[in-house]
């Protein structure tokens, strides 16, 4: 057995499959159980480690080579494989009570795959090509057939399709330099392009402007998996490039660079969330916080940064889908999530309304919830080396919280002497009331999900060296 | 472990009661349950004198170099004052509900007895990760109960005192991040002094006092039992951080500006605590004035003074704002030891209340007077609140067991706060400043010869801050101004994004990433 087969080409061919069914509920026990089993084998079965007696024997070979390119998963990349398919799980699983199976399952697990091939594949510049025909695949996911697209759609793919030229230009520029490394010329050339590359690639400021009008024009649940899974796999494989070349991770104007990047991203979502008021482009504005704080974590250019990028995969993946679930279902109650339509929800929907507010807070890194303690060492890291970074940082996760305050405050608002009731159908009110404890649990004993992450940086051995 | 078993014995008996409900609705005996779970808690937080300072550590969070604190809870002098005011409210809460019209009422019981060990948590927190867990815990209980209970715009008040508090926390968390960045770990035991004044300001936001403003949403919803928990437990809950400023006082160029917006908006509270029309709807003031002394204590060097104030807020107030039937001894006793309570003379429990430890400054000359004016008004209220005609039931038409329980439930706080103004702290058993005692005594004499004399005096409802809905406020114009701003602001950031996402938007784009290239540039080999 071959771990690429199981975590790259069956999903891959199960998705192509799953296109084949209609029915929401047989398409969400297919794909959601798939991914759950995955899930659970990347995390009992180590990869490329000899399992059992003399007697019986077996591995998981960690390699694969196609068409002249390898695809290697390590022991390290089980951890990882079980995270991302655990919360793909949890996607699918909440598809059906938004009637988005259909939408979501195939495409989606067709993305997952691409994604985990984009970390898996050797060279790794192809992960470029990789990610890009996910961004393609997802195209026919958030837009049907018989609807025009928008604006932000466009914008979505200009600017994704735009990184992969840039990355690639910047693979040939890099492979010069491994001949000639003291060439100053082409270092500089090699990085601006892969720096352009990659604020195309994870939406970083001014380039964002897709995520909240691409959560206005598709539906949230679907956009929301979006958020979590691309630029989550994207920081992997810019990690990789950082990995793989001295002169990208030692340069303290890179460091710097990243920094500026990730807290101008913070500030302006932070300063976007506290004035908006649609509760789609908040969230929107929340995942671009999130890959800000990703990308400061990376800035730290220390071990505990490394540490910190892999402690957010959890709570950011459990926020969003929360968060996209507990959206689409108050979307389905209404024409558009603005603050005028969602007066007064929470007393029809007081779960999804929860859900909303609990998310928009753990992202913003409120107390009590999952977002917390990766802020809180965030936020303690950054103090260690300059106070006024942390005051800008906590200016932006203010933004995000004044964001979640005025939710709370407009949907608990009523005019009327209004009662509370319950309008969440039973999966809708399970599946959030599960996530927020998720949320809760995670905000206080962070400890919990270490069996998962503790292994993680071992993926990148000379980061944070 | 002594922590461990407060705490649970709290959250057990809550839950059993909660259990026992859904369960059992007409079990007999639940009254007896809480009552059972809060005396042994009030006991076991006695009994924590025999084994101090106690220490309760919850498994790490992660590397020491990633998570500066864990949550950790330390059980000390400074704090022990604090753990058994709020027990002793608990088992006051419990032993008072006898004669209360809804008994019996176990859900109110398990949240009072929840909210209570929540309390517990909050002020024997160690460090600021702790402390704002914990608030946070509270504030979202109270967030939650304020919802389902108020009607109609009522419920932005209730989410407005929920942001004030969460900058407080936020506060708090900045006071860590600034202690690090001295490369010290913050934790309540050796503060630095420069983090002081985040301390105060946090607790003052939390408590209504900096910016003056009510913290909490209108009375109406929560009132004797469950409702004094949730404040009290509330303000002790925030005041507790004062205890652990640094004796020698604050270091920063705001604190003599902070004592003097403290002095005003304690006698702010006091005129209006001494002109509310009844003391559940002054209560709120009463919290404002009291925390007032108490910050101020601390802004004067005087932490421990500032436990002196709020042990007194909490005990006094837990007697006061938990009586409710006439009974001319147990109201005598209640005016007299509350009276000596508050009252900062000599081998009270607020003895030590108006010591300065700090350097002398213009601003603590400033503020003698409005200090000691709002204490004056402060005492003259209670004993207005507590000698009012009130309405309610006798206590001898109350059921017999019920005669006995309920004058326990007023004594044992009045109890407490002679016992620890006699053994409390290191520093009770104090002459303190009798200057200070005499003057706001014969203030308070002179405004009880007063009151019927001038009808200023009397009690009415209009205010500069706003408790009830529909009331238009001074200090609400103010607010008006912050918001209209705002909105302004919000207006700006929509023609931005209009710009960002119209059809020249990726131009722009491109002109902000060679704005931004252009600034980093020089700085590239």
């Amino acid at each position: 057995m071959n771990a690429p087969i199981l975590w790259i080409f069956l999903p891959l061919a199960l998705g192509g499959f799953l296109l084949l069914f209609r029915h929401e509920r047989v398409l969400t026990i297919l794909g959601g159980t798939s991914v759950l089993v995955l899930s659970l084998l990347a995390m009992l079965i180590p990869i490329d480690v000899a399992l059992g007696s003399d007697a019986f024997s077996f591995k998981l070979a960690g390699s694969l080579n196609v068409l002249g390119r390898s695809f290697v998963l390590e022991t390290a990349d089980g951890p990882l494989l079980a995270i991302l398919y655990g919360l793909a799980a949890m996607w699918f699983f909440g598809a059906e009570s938004l009637g988005l199976a259909r939408r979501l399952i195939p495409l989606g697990l067709a993305i997952l795959s691409l994604l985990v091939a984009a970390i898996a594949v050797r060279p790794f510049l192809f992960a470029a090509v990789f990610i890009e025909i996910a961004v393609l695949l997802s195209v026919p996911m958030l837009l049907p057939p018989s609807q025009r697209p928008g604006r932000g759609i466009l914008r979505y793919l200009i600017f994704q399709t735009l990184a992969v030229p840039f990355i690639l230009l910047a693979g040939w520029l890099l492979t010069g330099l491994e001949t000639s490394p003291g060439d100053v010329t082409l270092t500089i050339q090699s990085t601006a392009m892969l720096a352009l590359g990659f604020a195309f690639l994870l939406a970083v400021f001014p380039f964002y402007t897709w995520i909240p009008m691409l959560m206005e024009e598709s539906p949230p649940y679907l956009v929301g998996f979006l958020l979590w899974l691309l630029p989550q796999t994207t920081a992997l494989f810019a990690m990789g490039f950082l990995d793989r070349y001295p002169f990208l991770r030692l340069s303290t104007e890179l460091l710097d660079a990243l920094r500026a990047a990730g807290l101008l991203m913070v500030i302006s979502a932070g300063l976007w969330a506290m004035f908006q008021r649609h509760l789609g482009r908040l969230m929107g504005y929340a995942a671009v916080a999130e890959t800000g704080f990703l990308l400061i974590a990376l800035s730290l250019g220390t071990a505990n940064g490394i540490q910190l990028v892999f402690l957010q995969i959890i709570p950011r993946g459990l926020g969003l889908a929360v968060w996209a679930l507990s959206l689409s279902t108050i979307q389905s109650h209404t024409d558009t999530p603005r603050f005028s339509n969602v007066q007064g929800m929470a007393r029809i929907l007081p779960f999804a309304s929860a859900g909303v507010v609990f998310a928009n807070l753990s992202v913003a890194g409120f107390p009590l919830l999952a977002g917390f303690p990766v802020r809180m060492a965030l936020l303690e890291s950054l103090a260690r080396q300059s106070l006024g970074l942390t005051l800008w940082l906590a200016l932006g996760l203010l933004g995000l919280t004044v964001g979640a305050v005025r939710t709370l405050a407009v949907t608990t608002l009523s005019e009327a002497e209004a009662g509370w009731s319950s309008r969440e159908t039973r999966t809708q009110f399970v599946l959030i009331a599960l996530g927020v404890l998720a949320l809760i649990v995670l905000g206080f004993f962070p400890q919990a999900s270490q069996f998962l992450l503790k292994n993680l940086p071992a993926l990148f051995e000379n980061l944070g060296q | 472990m002594f922590i461990l078993i407060s705490v649970l014995l709290l959250f057990a008996t809550a839950l059993s009661l909660a259990i026992l409900q859904v369960m059992r609705p007409n079990y007999r005996f639940a009254w007896l349950v809480a009552a059972g779970g809060a005396f042994l808690t009030w006991a076991s937080v006695l009994l924590w004198q025999a084994r101090m300072p106690l220490l309760l550590e919850l498994p790490s969070w992660g590397s020491a170099a990633l998570f500066a604190n864990s949550p950790f809870f330390l059980a000390d002098a400074v704090n022990w004052p604090y753990a058994l005011a709020l027990t002793t409210l608990g088992l006051a809460v419990i032993l008072t509900a006898v004669v209360r019209e809804n008994f019996p009422a176990p859900f109110p019981w398990a949240g009072a007895l929840t909210l209570i060990g929540f309390g517990l948590l909050a002020v024997l927190a160690d460090n600021p990760l702790t402390l704002v867990l914990i608030w946070t815990a509270l504030d979202v209980t109270e967030l939650t109960t304020q919802l389902i209970s108020v009607e109609g715009r009522a419920s932005e008040r209730v989410v407005a005192g929920f942001a004030a508090r969460a900058v407080g926390m936020g506060l708090v968390l900045w006071a860590g991040w600034v202690s690090l960045s001295r490369g010290i770990p913050f934790d309540f035991r050796s503060p630095l002094p420069e983090v002081g004044v985040y301390l105060i300001l946090a607790a003052g936001l939390r408590l209504g006092v900096l910016p003056l403003h009510l913290a909490y949403a209108t009375e109406s919803a929560v009132r004797r039992g469950f409702g004094t928990t949730l404040r009290l437990v509330s303000a002790a809950s925030s005041l507790v951080i004062l205890a652990r400023i640094p004796a020698q006082g604050i270091i920063s160029p705001l604190a003599p500006f902070l004592l003097v917006l403290v002095a005003g908006a304690g006698l702010y509270g006091g005129w209006m605590w001494v002109r509310s029309p009844d003391e559940l709807a002054g209560r709120p003031y009463w919290v404002i004035t009291l925390a007032s002394f108490a910050i101020a204590a601390a802004l004067r060097g005087n932490p421990l003074g500032s436990i002196a104030w709020g042990s007194a807020l909490v005990l006094a107030g837990s007697a006061l704002f938990l009586s409710s039937i006439q009974h001319k001894t147990l109201q005598r006793i209640l005016l007299v030891i509350g009276l000596w309570g508050i009252s900062s003379l000599p081998f009270s429990p607020t003895a030590s209340g108006w010591d300065v430890s700090a350097n002398s400054s213009w601003a603590i000359w400033l503020t003698w007077p409005l200090l000691l004016a709002a204490q004056a008004l402060l005492a003259a209220g209670f004993i207005r609140q507590t000698l009012r005609p009130a309405a309610s039931v006798p206590l001898d038409a109350q059921i017999a067991w019920a005669r006995n329980i309920y004058p326990i439930g007023i004594g044992l706080p009045l109890a407490v706060l002679i016992l620890l103004g006699l053994f409390g702290w290191d520093g009770a058993r104090l002459l303190g400043t009798l200057p200070a005692g005499l003057v706001a005594a014969a203030l308070t004499a002179t405004l009880l010869w007063l009151t019927p004399r001038l009808r200023w005096l009397n009690p009415i409802r209009a205010h500069w801050i706003r408790p009830q809905q529909g009331e238009s406020s001074r200090l609400d114009s103010f607010y008006n101004t912050l918001w209209n701003i705002y909105r302004s602001l919000g207006r700006l950031s929509e023609s931005v994004s209009a710009a960002f996402e119209g059809d020249g938007g990726i131009l722009w784009a491109l002109l902000f990433l060679v704005l931004f290239l252009s600034l980093l540039a020089p700085r590239i080999p």
